[in-house]
């Protein structure tokens, strides 16, 4: 009895270390909407825009975090924020989250190197385009299509581009290039160019701008210019979103966009690239892996940390929470046949609405469920659930789905004598369960709760579709802004490991105490019975 | 009127089935206050199932039994009350594996019959003084011999206070040598004063312990009477050949 208030005491400690821990960065969402301007981007797309984690050069905080955006975007979102009195406040959001987080009202706008294609159109309004770019595909310079001349010369060549962009689409247009699978970001396909797996990729001249700064053995091959290629004009132009029927924001932001001369977004746009996160090339070349690891723990250090505790907290309130939501439906789903009809149809009415629940989100991808759950409710309901809250929501409906089955399998495993010796005490249905089954049920069902509670803190990393910075997200940032990406991943899976094994150790070292030892010792437990001896000697 | 009293419990043509296999077809017995009825017969019998539909494990399918009068099988009737003063000894012991010692004898007190916690444990130590079980109270269930684990389980049955101590083939999981220690406890018990009913395949101990003897087989109560007569004089072709089995090594 004690050791088990003991190991509950733990648990709280630990749960509260980390809630004040993520609280940091968890700060609720801006106070009045009338004062902050939202705007999405995917803060990763530089130099439209990315994440530092200092204010300079007039960057801007993003909501939920430590760090901060800049970039062409940012400047632009500054002067719309300007002249509406509006403070900005990024929305790190994930490319195809961003249209999401508009309809449902997460976000004022979206500023984010988009193009006003036709079938965004559907979904959204644009305003008047903010910049023209040029479509070129980026190659090595020793990669032998450096020399191609018209679309057909890309014959063969392995070429990609940003999912979920019209750059993907245009690789259509080369006859006989293969098509390989889109990439999340520019950082994938950066890295890919490097390692060789694709010949190019299709962007703007701005990306090759930019990355000629990191990278300079790259060409980049106009396609404007090559005969045969067709571009709509929408498609080559970006814009800003805004929710459709948000009529005024929409035309005060065409009137500020027009206030805007070419020279000072041509101006905007050199000092953005130039200012964008480079990697410490020198430091490459002279230092070794350690002082990269130092640069970038000094760097990104309480990124880190925060990453962890959120990946924490995810995983634990997460695994605790659908415990008890699987101990319930465990319970409900072994309940024996009741005699009387109306409380038979009761519980099979529940019976069946709790393996529909079960079902389903044994049944779906848990990244899925969280696109689902977290934009979904604020579209149809208009509720504006926090992230954090939403993460922890989905994390623990999902994770209840698994232990239900679980507990279910721990509570017939159980030996029938147990329920039949508690019968014959005279104990009722509740204090059987309570008090002798589940109790055996939960310690036989221990190894795959610790399963489960591994299984969360990796797949917290599908949260990243609703932008929860938790490890694998922040891994994202750091490695597409130092272009690091091997030594990033790599301490990121060591921190994941190094987690999970303890994880493990623990819950071992829990199922060992719980169990005992194998055999009685009759000599350490003498002391105890010392007296009741002493007063049989009496008797 | 004072036969009457002395009636724990009245078993009126109990029949038992299991889908279309009728198990029980009439038994009827009577168990009466200090007595200790022993049960015997072939395996398949219906000895067990007997037993466990008097402590209403197995619901009965027909028949009546009466506990000081009132049929504990009517709509209503505290089910969990009779069952707490009708114990029951399991032949796998059935301890409760996630208590110790002194808890599995606590708990039922606790729960069922709302004792204190310094009460119940008072009662818990001296019924497991009387089964010799004392000085293993922190024990789990788990680091326990068979015999020890059964001694313990008669404990905590009798900290209940029970009026009626069922055993259902209390020694049969047991090891050879660990038998007669369970035997004495029970042997012990019944110079009490407990009324008991006896499962068993020891007939040398049931011939000794007992006050009445059924041979069930078939269903039905064949036979039954003194010990003396079950054992040196049965009557019933069916007595007969079964305890043919056991007469030269038992009794």
């Amino acid at each position: 009895m004690k050791s088990r208030t003991r190991l509950l005491a733990l648990i709280a400690t630990i749960l509260m270390l980390f809630i004040t821990f993520g609280n940091h960065s968890t700060r609720v969402e801006a106070a009045n909407d009338s004062d902050v301007l939202k705007v999405g981007m995917e803060a990763n797309y530089p130099p439209y825009n990315w994440t530092q984690t200092t204010d300079a050069n007039g960057a801007v905080p993003i909501d939920g975090t430590h760090a901060y955006a800049n970039g062409y975007d940012v400047q632009i979102a500054k002067i719309i924020g300007k002249k509406l009195h509006r403070k900005v406040v990024v929305e790190k959001t994930e490319w195809d989250g961003l249209l999401p987080s508009l309809t449902s009202g997460k976000i004022d706008l979206i500023i984010a190197g988009m193009s006003p294609t036709a079938e965004r159109r559907k979904a959204i309004n644009f305003s008047v385009p903010y910049r023209k770019g040029t479509f070129v595909i980026i190659l090595n310079k020793t990669n032998k299509y450096v020399t191609a001349k018209s679309l057909s010369d890309f014959k063969g060549a392995k070429l990609t581009a940003q999912q979920g962009t019209l750059h993907y689409g245009l690789i259509k247009q080369l006859k006989g290039a293969k098509r390989e699978p889109a990439m999340r970001d520019f950082s994938a396909m950066r890295q890919s160019l490097i390692s060789g797996t694709i010949d190019g990729y299709v962007a703007e001249d701005i990306e090759y701008e930019s990355y000629k700064g990191v990278n300079p053995n790259i060409v980049a091959i106009n396609l404007n210019k090559m005969p045969g290629f067709k571009v709509p004009y929408s498609d080559s132009v970006t814009s800003i979103g805004v929710k459709k029927g948000n009529t005024k924001l929409l035309n005060e932001v065409n009137a500020i966009l027009k206030t805007i001369p070419e020279k000072k977004r041509q101006q905007l746009m050199i000092t953005a690239v130039k200012q964008q996160p480079k990697t410490e090339s020198t430091d490459k070349k002279t230092g070794k892996k350690q002082s990269w690891l130092v640069t970038t723990w000094n760097q990104y250090g309480n990124m880190i940390l925060s990453g962890i505790g959120m990946t924490l907290l995810i995983a634990l309130v997460g695994t605790i929470a659908g415990f008890i939501i699987g101990l319930l439906v465990g319970i409900v789903r072994t309940i024996p046949t009741p005699t009387t009809t109306g409380k038979k149809i009761g519980l099979k009415i529940v019976n069946w609405l709790l393996s529909v629940y079960v079902e389903v989100f044994r049944g779906t991808p848990m990244m899925v469920q969280a696109a689902v759950i977290y934009y979904g409710i604020a579209q149809f309901w208009h509720l504006n659930l926090n992230r954090t809250l939403a993460a922890l929501i989905i994390v623990s409906i999902n994770t209840g789905a698994y232990l239900a089955e679980v507990i279910r399998g721990g509570i017939i495993s159980t030996p029938e004598g147990q329920f039949e010796a508690a019968s014959a005490l005279g104990m009722t249905h509740n204090q059987r369960m309570w008090h002798i089954i589940l109790p055996q049920a939960i310690r036989n069902s221990l190894p795959s709760i610790t399963n489960e509670f591994i299984v969360n803190i990796k797949d917290t990393s599908v949260l990243s579709i609703i932008s929860v910075s938790e490890l694998f997200f922040v891994g994202t940032t750091i490695a597409s802004q130092t272009f690091q990406f091997f030594p990033t991943y790599l301490t990121i899976s060591a921190i994941y490991l190094v987690l999970t094994f303890t994880i493990t150790r623990i819950f071992n070292l829990i199922e060992r105490k719980l169990d005992g030892n194998r055999n009685y010792n009759l000599m350490a437990n003498q002391i105890q019975v010392g007296n009741p001896k002493n007063s049989e000697g009496n008797n | 009127m004072a036969e009457n009293n002395d009636k724990i419990l009245s078993i009126n043509h109990l029949q038992k089935a299991f889908g279309e296999h009728q198990v029980l077809r009439d038994i009827s017995f009577d168990i009466n206050k200090g007595e200790i009825v022993s049960i015997i017969g072939p395996s398949g019998g219906g000895k067990s199932t007997t037993l466990r539909c008097i402590n209403l494990l197995e619901e009965p399918t027909g028949g009546e039994i009466r506990f000081h009068g009132d049929n504990v099988l009517d709509a209503g009737y505290d089910r969990n009350k009779f069952r707490a003063k009708v114990g029951m000894v399991f032949q796998q012991f059935d301890l409760f594996e996630n208590k110790n010692v002194l808890q599995n004898c606590m708990i039922g007190q606790e729960l069922v019959l709302k004792r204190a916690k310094e009460e119940a444990k008072e009662i818990a130590l001296e019924n497991l003084r009387k089964v010799g079980m004392e000085p293993f109270i922190n024990a789990k269930p788990k680091q326990l011999s068979g015999g020890q684990q059964q001694r313990v389980a008669i404990a905590r049955a009798i900290s209940m206070n029970p009026e009626v101590l069922l055993f259902d083939e209390p020694t049969s999981a047991l090891d050879p040598e660990m038998v007669g220690e369970v035997l004495d406890v029970m042997q012990k018990l019944a110079t009490t004063g407990l009324t008991m009913v006896i499962v068993t395949h020891e007939m040398g101990f049931a011939k000794n312990i007992s006050d009445h003897v059924l041979f069930i087989s078939d269903g039905v109560i064949t036979e039954e009477g003194a010990p003396e007569q079950i054992f040196d004089h049965p009557a019933n072709e069916k007595t007969q050949k079964f305890l043919r089995n056991f007469k030269q090594n038992d009794f």
